[in-house]
């Protein structure tokens, strides 16, 4: 292991999962790689935590699943962002700027 | 999660399960493609890609949690510790289904019986286009007056309504041959009375169109029950001879058991079905139009016709022949056919009753419910901690009441189950208080219908019960739970605001029911207070019936003399059996309180017709001894004489409610009238003048609760009948008369049967039997739900003094007296009773106008009634609440300080 890899930080995972679907359709494999690439290999998503909370995310609404072929013609569950999950997506944003900015305030304080 | 969703992927199960594998096998391919590229082994590839699922076994479970087989899995763990729990406190699960099991089977019982007469359809097939045909005359507002042939005839060829349509002739027969000569009900019928309602015999046949003949044809069709009382259930009964009023006719076939007639019979099921064309002996040929001889009508709609559209059509058909035949029909009469469902028929006047007693009942359940919902608010009180502690480390709120829920459910069960069985083998003696003329009585059975009722009965049961006690089990003030918990494990302050206004609610409930059954003991009471014009104890009656053959030549009675002869005979016998003091004689329709009436439109001598209200009354023929008899007082003018004869002048009485209504400043005495209609038997000679003679006093004879028509009187011997019945007043015992006076009368003619012997005080109860079942059992239900308030205000009463057995202590040890602690119970109760009894009298405004047909004299909204039954409940409820304050105050002030 070349880098300190951190597990993508509890509670986050819906954010990140459905920012990444803003994109596009993205099979569960296709999420992990997405979210370790652009976080420069920081995040890290557990595969044992993403499933179940797909699953989750669909009973929601948020998301819907359909089977179709990825990129090298095996078959994937593809997962899309519904308009509820898009509600969803602004609200956590919004809740996550919220956090980092009271994060750095306390930081700077001290 | 919905328990929608639940479902649905309770469906998808398999499919879910398939999706959830692949869609994990694709993921760890990619990935291995992926660690190849990068310059992995393949071996190691794969192993990577598993290792970083973990347990994938273990992932699935995590994935699938959120469906419906971890659901059932966790109502199964909830069902196995709701057991244990049971289990561990058996007295409350005792209590609890017995409780239960009361209130469910009660509903039970009255469903099967308001399921088996009022919702399911009688057994026939379309039984919706079937209906009873009724003529009115609507001026006078008299229904039911009867049909006459032509017009039976008219509505079959002309109408264009009835598919087929059958006269229902209800009549008492003499069966001779036999030991003794035995009285049967006949039911007179069209011969496709059987086609129109497509019921086939068990044996035999039964008569068919082709059977039919101008008068009486042979073949008869009897009954299941004849057949077994009569013949021994004997298997070659087919083309056996019977002899009835003095005719002969043949078995042709026996109906199967479960077969009634659907409507209104004499006085017993019918034995015995015959047929007749009407157009011969004994009716008179040719028919007469305005002769209203038939008491009625069965027919069957033609296909697609719903009743309201046949009954236009018919009230064109009624405007067309009355046009057509305006001296039969006076258009002051306005006459006109009604026609009715024939369930409606059957059981619309103890539709409401029924209605009523599965309100009363549901009520009864429902303050169970409320009562069992306070138990286990006192029980989840001392489970406080443990459900505190469980939801401080993350058990979900909605697992909890899932799980308390599922105890309740368990509860109401077992119950269900309980009730079921016992209903079920309850059910013969059960059925046995009922009144005996409940129309389908023989329907009533557990039916499919019955056990979804009790199993969805059960669950809702179940679930009223459970809610409050676990959503405030846990509703979030588990904190302060825990700290409460630490000083004994009592009711919080919150518990008992549910508890109490769960004791009010119950209060309330128990009001409403308490006065419907208030307002209906008080109607009763009126009834029993209406005096019915006569005396009716020491009274015995009995019936005859000279028989009619179809023959006039073969009939001993044809002659008015001959008959009158008969009736003398019999009467100086049966006055000379030793205790009766005296001895009358009159028609079936001078019986108070029995089903048989003849209505008499008439004309006043010298007086305008009133177009709008045409007079009209209840006629009967009766021997001079009637009156003394019944004890019925003469107002004025004179009784009978024996002279009153087919020789004499024609004269009859009439009662004072005719005399006040027809005559109210003069007297009526002298006057004379006369029916509208000729005579049946005399068409062509000319309608005779009646003498009034007499007034006597008014005779209720259509029930204590009915105004009824006023009545007129003619002699027996002027117009000597085949049917009567026997009235006689005697100093010894009622019970053991009858058969002396059958003796009597067979001495007279040994061919003629005595029957239907009854005292007429029996007469009378059984006309309010009726009433008297329903009074009964609201009765009975409501005094079970002022017991159930009285327990549930007293152990809410008792469990909070018992937790305050502590403070009592102490204000007593500071002086307080008994009497404060009593007056602070009492304060306290008060509140809560107080809006029980507000609420309650709130929802009895709105709820006992559906008692209105039932009363009797008695407003529904009657302001003693609401008074001193909300008096009467604040009363025993208060008494409730002070028991336990007063045990209270008796324990020592020392032990009860040192109380923990």
């Amino acid at each position: 292991m070349s880098k300190p890899k951190a597990d993508v930080l509890q509670g986050t995972l819906a954010l990140l999962v459905l920012k990444t679907l803003v994109r596009g359709p993205m099979h569960g494999y296709g999420i992990t790689l997405h979210i370790q690439q652009v976080s420069k290999d920081v995040l890290r998503v557990e595969e044992g935590s993403l499933y179940p909370a797909l699953h989750r995310m669909e009973q929601e609404g948020w998301i819907r699943a359909e089977w179709g072929t990825s990129e090298n013609n095996r078959r994937a569950r593809y997962y899309r962002l519904s308009e509820t999950g898009r509600k969803q997506l602004a609200a956590e944003e919004k809740n996550w700027a919220r956090l980092t900015e009271a994060v750095s305030a306390v930081l700077e304080f001290a | 999660m919905s328990l929608l969703s639940r479902l649905k992927g309770l469906l998808q199960i398999g499919r879910l399960e398939r999706d959830l594998e692949e869609e994990l096998r694709s993921h760890i391919e990619m990935r291995v493609a992926d660690n190849m590229v990068a310059g992995m082994s393949p071996q190691e590839a794969r192993y990577d890609a598993q290792r970083r699922f973990g347990n994938s076994t273990l992932l699935k479970e995590d994935t699938r949690a959120v469906d419906i087989v971890a659901w059932i899995e966790t109502a199964g763990q909830n069902l196995r510790y709701a057991g244990r729990m049971l289990q561990r406190s058996p007295g409350f699960a005792v209590v609890a289904i017995l409780t239960l099991a009361l209130g469910i089977g009660a509903n039970i019982a009255i469903f099967t019986v308001v399921h088996a007469i009022v919702l399911q359809p009688l057994p026939f097939s379309h039984p919706e286009q079937l209906v009873r045909v009724y003529d009115d005359l609507r001026s006078s507002n008299t229904h039911n007056v009867g049909m006459s042939v032509p017009e039976l005839w008219d509505l079959r060829d002309r109408s264009g309504v009835f598919q087929d349509i059958s006269v229902i002739y209800p009549v008492d027969a003499n069966i001779t041959g036999g030991e003794r000569p035995e009285r049967v009900e006949l039911l007179g019928t069209g011969a496709d009375y059987f086609t129109m309602l497509g019921v086939h015999a068990q044996l035999g046949r039964t008569y068919v169109p082709a059977d039919a003949l101008p008068g009486f044809s042979e073949p008869v069709v009897i009954s299941d029950a004849y057949w077994r009382r009569g013949f021994g259930a004997d298997p070659n009964i087919l083309g056996r001879k019977i002899r009835m009023d003095g005719d002969v006719y043949t078995i042709a076939g026996v109906m199967p058991p479960n077969f009634r007639h659907p409507g209104r019979t004499l006085t017993t099921d019918v034995d015995l079905w015959a047929t007749c064309g009407l157009a011969a002996a004994p009716f008179p040929a040719p028919p007469i139009r305005a002769v209203r001889l038939l008491p009625g009508a069965m027919g069957r709609l033609k296909p697609g016709l719903t009743v309201a559209q046949a009954q236009t059509q018919l009230d064109s058909f009624v405007a067309q022949l009355t046009r057509q035949f305006p001296e039969e029909y006076p258009t002051t009469a306005r006459w006109g056919v009604r026609i009715v469902p024939i369930q409606q028929d059957l059981v619309g006047n103890v539709r409401t009753e029924l209605l009523v007693l599965f309100a009363a009942v549901a009520f009864v359940l429902l303050i169970a419910c409320v009562n069992l919902a306070n138990l286990l608010l006192a029980r989840s009180a001392a489970r406080q901690r443990e459900i505190a502690i469980r939801l401080a480390i993350g058990a979900g709120s909605s697992r909890l009441i899932t799980q308390l829920l599922t105890e309740s459910i368990l509860l109401a069960a077992i119950s269900g189950a309980a009730a079921l069985v016992t209903v079920f083998w309850l059910k013969d003696s059960l059925l046995r208080l009922a009144p005996a003329d409940l129309p389908r009585l023989s329907e009533i059975t557990l039916s499919p219908g019955v056990l979804l009722f009790a199993f969805i009965i059960s669950i809702l049961t179940g679930v009223i019960f459970g809610l409050v006690p676990a959503l405030q089990a846990t509703d979030g003030s588990h904190v302060t739970a825990l700290r409460e918990g630490t000083r004994g494990s009592g009711f919080s302050k919150h518990q008992l605001k549910s508890s109490r206004f769960l004791v009010a609610s119950e209060i309330a409930l128990s009001l409403v029911l308490l006065i419907g059954a208030g307002l209906l003991f008080r109607s009763f009471w009126h009834l029993l207070e209406v005096r019915p014009g006569f005396e009716p104890s020491q009274v015995v009656t009995a019936k005859l019936w000279l028989a009619v053959p179809n023959d006039p030549k073969e009939d001993p009675y044809f002659t008015p003399e001959k008959r009158a002869a008969f009736h003398r005979e019999a009467l100086r016998r049966i006055s000379t059996i030793p205790g009766v003091e005296q001895a009358a004689l009159g028609t079936p329709a001078s019986l108070p309180m029995d089903s048989q009436r003849n209505q008499f439109s008439f004309v006043i001598e010298n007086r305008p017709v009133d177009s709008e209200r045409a007079p009209v009354a209840e006629i009967s023929s009766v021997t001079p001894a009637y009156f003394s008899v019944l004890k019925t007082p003469l107002i004025s003018g004179r009784l009978f004489a024996d002279s009153d004869d087919t020789q004499g002048q024609q004269v009859i009485l009439i009662d004072e409610s005719l005399a006040r209504r027809y005559w109210p400043d003069s007297s009526p005495v002298g006057q004379r009238i006369r029916p509208v209609t000729r005579s049946a038997r005399n068409p062509n000679a000319p309608i005779p003048w009646f003498t009034i003679v007499g007034v006597v006093g008014n005779i209720k004879s259509d029930g204590f609760d009915d105004a009824g028509e006023p009545h007129i009187y003619r002699p027996v011997f002027q117009s000597p009948p085949y049917a009567s019945v026997v009235f006689v007043r005697t100093s010894s015992d009622p019970g053991s008369i009858g058969e002396t006076i059958r003796a009597e009368v067979q001495h007279v003619d040994p061919g003629i049967p005595v029957f239907s012997v009854r005292t007429m005080s029996s007469v009378l109860s059984a006309s309010l039997a009726e009433r008297r079942f329903t009074l009964e059992l609201l009765g009975v239900f409501a005094g079970v739900a002022l017991l159930l308030a009285s327990i549930g205000i007293y152990g809410v009463m008792a469990y909070t003094f018992s937790q305050r057995t502590n403070e009592i202590g102490i204000r007593m040890a500071l002086g307080a007296k008994r009497a404060d602690i009593l007056g602070m119970a009492l304060k306290e109760g008060a509140v809560t009773i107080g809006f029980g009894v507000a609420a309650g009298l709130v929802g009895s405004l709105g709820l006992t106008r559906f008692l209105q047909t039932m009363l009797f004299s008695v407003k529904a909204t009657d302001p003693i009634t609401f008074a001193t039954i909300a008096a009467l409940l604040t009363a025993v409820t208060l008494l409730a609440c002070l028991v336990p304050a007063h045990r209270a105050t008796r324990v020592d002030p020392l032990i009860a300080l040192r109380h923990e």
